[in-house]
């Protein structure tokens, strides 16, 4: 196609492919953001947002996957209202209630998940790779997550690291939580389309 | 929420990169703030910007009020102890002092989300990262404008539907997964057609894109940005030559 039309250069069909993924990933993302499961009692909501991260890891692997938080994170910036709450804008990513780093911490996961799952740029089909290295992505995933999260939060609110550390310790268990439920969907064959 | 409206103030007029530079080098001079002299300075500072946006700060407040809130409680939770006397005041001013630090960030970034439309920043964001990668953020950022509202109806469709079938009595495990399960499954039927629309429309690397110009205004506010990134790097030199206070 692209001889006949010099002008014009056509985006590869695999690229297309990934780039939609990425994108609807992206927006996926923002959505659960927006969504939570109330739990009983005084415990904090359950977000479902490391989801996004989780799978742009998993299915996009580390720079398609890279791509859809990065632009998860600029649509924010140009004010879409796609961090929890309906918040946007740039302020809000580098300061925010003192949770921007979580926002940049899925990015750095989402790149680490694919790069331990898919070892390389392009995708692999994840049937091809073993449970445990996806366990290990998204566990190391989540340590990037919070790696990134806690120090960013502790600096901008003036908390002692410490301090930082024991108010986001209870959503870990929830974290693991939400891992095992990532890793039980690729595993039980729902994302396999005809 | 704050999202852009068409106006003619002087902060509509000037150029996304312009707007973007001053914002992010305001970041990190209002973060750098470690005196009070300095910190009302950025809240000034800040007025300035909401008033060249014709914006309102209690506006701003109250699109922000979930988000004051907790920065609000951030200093409690700082000084509380576990044990008498409870309450220790040193970490609890610390914190009530970075705490202080975020508003006028906030207000500066609402300004530019009110004045800036979509396209101008998808055109920035291609202007800043060059090449093919900034093709795919800048188309990126527009779709996911399209999509956002579509799949956060899709993920509430689903949550109805889980609701409306006694859902609320499993448990946690089931629920979140009914929930991310359905929500992927429509998100890649939605990247299968949206790459099939893609494919079918020439998507291409060279489409043709609003043209940004900086004028004569855009220079000053771009130099602020610069200047006020470097605040905090000449604080000290400036603060050995002339004694303050």
């Amino acid at each position: 196609m692209s001889q006949e039309h010099e002008s014009v250069d056509l985006v590869g069909d695999d690229a297309v492919e990934y780039f939609a993924k990425a994108v609807l990933i992206a927006a996926l993302t923002a959505g659960l953001a927006q969504v939570s499961i109330q739990l009983p009692g005084s415990l904090p909501p359950f977000s479902l947002q490391p989801f996004g991260a989780f799978f742009a890891g998993l299915l996009l692997g580390p720079v398609w996957g890279g791509l859809a938080l990065a632009v998860y994170l600029l649509a924010g910036i140009a004010g879409a209202p796609v961090f929890s709450s309906g918040n946007a804008g740039l302020g809000y990513v580098l300061v925010g209630q003192g949770t921007g780093g979580f926002l940049v911490g899925f990015l750095v996961g989402a790149v680490v998940a694919g790069g331990i799952v898919h070892r390389g740029v392009t995708p692999r089909p994840l049937d091809e790779v073993g449970v445990p290295i996806q366990v290990a992505g998204l566990l190391a995933a989540l340590v990037a997550i919070y790696a990134v999260g806690v120090p960013w939060m502790s600096s901008v609110l003036g908390l002692e690291l410490g301090r930082a550390a024991s108010i986001m310790a209870p959503y870990v268990p929830f974290d693991l939580l939400k891992l095992a439920i990532a890793v039980g969907i690729v595993q039980g064959g729902y994302l396999v389309r005809e | 929420m704050l999202s852009y409206r068409p106006g003619t103030t002087p902060a509509h007029g000037l150029d996304p990169r312009a707007k973007l530079g001053f914002q992010a080098g305001f970041a990190v001079a209002a973060l750098a703030a470690s005196s009070a002299g300095w910190l009302l300075g950025t809240y000034a500072l800040a007025g300035l910007v909401l008033a060249s946006a014709r914006l309102s700060p209690i506006r701003v407040a109250r699109d922000y009020r979930v988000v004051l809130a907790v920065l609000a409680f951030a200093p409690v939770l700082a000084g509380f102890v576990p044990g008498p006397p409870w309450f220790d005041a040193g970490p609890a001013t610390r914190s009530a002092l970075a705490v202080a630090r975020v508003p006028p960030v906030l207000a500066v970034s609402a300004a530019y989300v009110r004045t800036t439309p979509v396209r101008d920043t998808r055109a920035a964001v291609q202007w800043l990262v060059p090449g093919r990668v900034g093709q795919l953020l800048g188309v990126g950022v527009s779709l996911v404008f399209r999509f956002f509202p579509l799949l956060v109806a899709d993920l509430r469709t689903v949550r109805a539907a889980i609701h409306a079938r006694g859902g609320q009595r499993r448990s946690v495990l089931v629920r979140g997964r009914l929930l991310a399960v359905r929500g992927l499954d429509r998100t890649l039927a939605r990247s299968d057609r949206l790459a099939l629309a893609l494919r079918a429309r020439c998507f291409a690397w060279n489409p043709t894109l609003p043209a940004l110009s900086f004028r004569r205004r855009d220079y000053p506010v771009a130099a602020a940005g610069v200047a006020l990134a470097c605040a905090p790097l000449v604080r000290p030199v400036v603060g050995t030559f002339i004694p303050v206070g």
